[in-house]
């Protein structure tokens, strides 16, 4: 009964699947047996395919903005004790994902957006907020978008949406609150979850 | 309550497509700032279902029921499992708390995916957790592997998964798990969010680590066909 999610990932090869299967299997040859069971689902149409990077753009935004906060929160929160485990266990999480999607995404990767968190980084207590809304976002986000992506990208995306929830179960968690209020995640849409990051510090521009 | 109107809306979408992505962020940001209590009348009292979910299993797939009915195992897994150490007061503090949140949690998702499928709803199979229910630490590394389990068995389905809607409520439970894995990681005291990319497992493997466990003691169905038959 060892616990599935502590079996070793290899970060690389995750990352070079997502890019495989967006950008339509490019060296799928090399793959490992791994991604041999992909093989006979890249049939996905090019409309499935393009709304598969749109939907990455959005992800895009989402990691992007995940990465700044806990990168800036590191700096400027004088985070310490299980706090700062976490920030520093999720800003390395964030940075695989932001990563794998940047790859997927290749050239059409959307450039890096500015931040403006205000005081959101600045006291340990307004960055445990602000990152449990942000996993939050980040989990319904996801959740969202899963019936709209082709199948071996969902295959993906589901492998990344589970560790944000735990990241909000977590910063939860520290605090002593209840770490799972819902018995079922709502998901949020494409343009909710674009106010969400707006209203926590994502600008545009 | 919000609660049971949130509750029962996932399993109006689970037979209407789309009407899942209209509830509201705010009304979960506004639960988590609740009490614990609160929270576990989430899962206990959001039981309300209207007609529409009782028809809503001939709507479905042999695919989906099927994929259905093994979720339905291992949520009747972790329910029984969770109401069984509630009961047996051997938990206390904030892993008791957990436990009451977490154990209504589970016992909605039965509930739920009984109404969904109906008559094709697999029986609760019998179980013996072994003491394992009966001693807090041996309770929450045994919440652990349950809950990395769950989250690794739907990941592996959600992709198989035919219908648009039943994949909607099906990614809203998978995080919930990833959630709980994640608590009750925290309070045994281990990472609770080891790499950056969780991994599915197959139903085989799924069954295989269950079948080990050994606490499933007997499945109803199985049980009725191998009694001897009295033919005189």
């Amino acid at each position: 009964m060892a616990p599935t999610a502590a079996s070793t990932t290899n970060s690389d090869g995750r990352r070079s699947r997502l890019a495989l299967i967006v950008t339509g299997g490019v060296g799928l040859a090399a793959a490992s047996p791994f991604f041999r069971p992909l093989l006979g689902m890249g049939t996905a149409d090019a409309a499935s395919k393009s709304q598969d990077l749109r939907i990455l753009q959005l992800v895009l935004q989402l990691e992007y903005t995940q990465v700044a906060l806990y990168e800036q929160a590191l700096k400027e929160a004088s985070l310490n004790g299980e706090l700062r485990d976490f920030a520093r266990t999720a800003l390395k999480h964030e940075r695989q994902h932001l990563a794998a999607v940047k790859q997927a995404l290749g050239s059409k990767a959307g450039p890096k957006p500015r931040f403006e968190f205000g005081s959101k980084t600045k006291s340990a207590e307004a960055f445990r907020q602000t990152a449990i809304k942000l996993e939050d976002i980040a989990v319904a986000g996801y959740n969202g978008q899963a019936a709209n992506l082709t199948k071996p990208t969902l295959a993906v995306a589901a492998e990344i949406v589970s560790v944000e929830a735990r990241h909000a179960a977590w910063v939860r968690a520290i605090a002593g609150e209840v770490a799972a209020p819902d018995p079922v995640d709502k998901p949020m849409t494409a343009s909710e979850v674009s106010a969400a990051l707006n209203e926590i510090g994502l600008r545009t521009s | 309550m919000d609660e049971q109107r949130d509750f029962a809306r996932f399993l109006h979408a689970v037979d209407v497509d789309g009407a899942i992505a209209e509830a509201s962020h705010q009304r979960r940001l506004a639960l988590s700032r609740r009490g614990l209590l609160a929270a576990a009348a989430a899962g206990a009292g959001a039981l309300v279902l209207g007609r529409s979910e009782a028809r809503a299993a001939s709507g479905l797939s042999a695919n989906d029921i099927g994929i259905l009915n093994y979720a339905l195992v291992l949520e009747y897994l972790q329910a029984s499992f969770y109401t069984e150490a509630e009961r047996s007061g051997a938990l206390s503090g904030k892993t008791a708390q957990a436990a009451t949140v977490v154990g209504a949690t589970e016992r909605a998702h039965v509930k739920a995916f009984q109404k969904l499928l109906g008559s094709k709803a697999v029986k609760r199979p019998l179980f013996d957790f072994q003491g394992v229910t009966e001693a807090q630490q041996a309770f929450l590394k045994t919440a652990v592997a349950f809950e990395d389990l769950a989250v690794a068995a739907y990941k592996g389905q959600a992709p198989k998964l035919r219908s648009s809607a039943v994949l909607a409520a099906a990614v809203g439970i998978h995080s919930v798990e990833a959630r709980h894995a994640a608590w009750m990681r925290e309070l045994f005291g281990v990472t609770p969010a080891v790499n950056a990319f969780d991994k599915p497992a197959t139903k085989q493997n799924i069954n295989r680590i269950v079948a080990s466990t050994h606490f499933i003691v007997a499945h109803p169905k199985m049980k009725a066909r191998s009694k001897p038959q009295y033919t005189g």
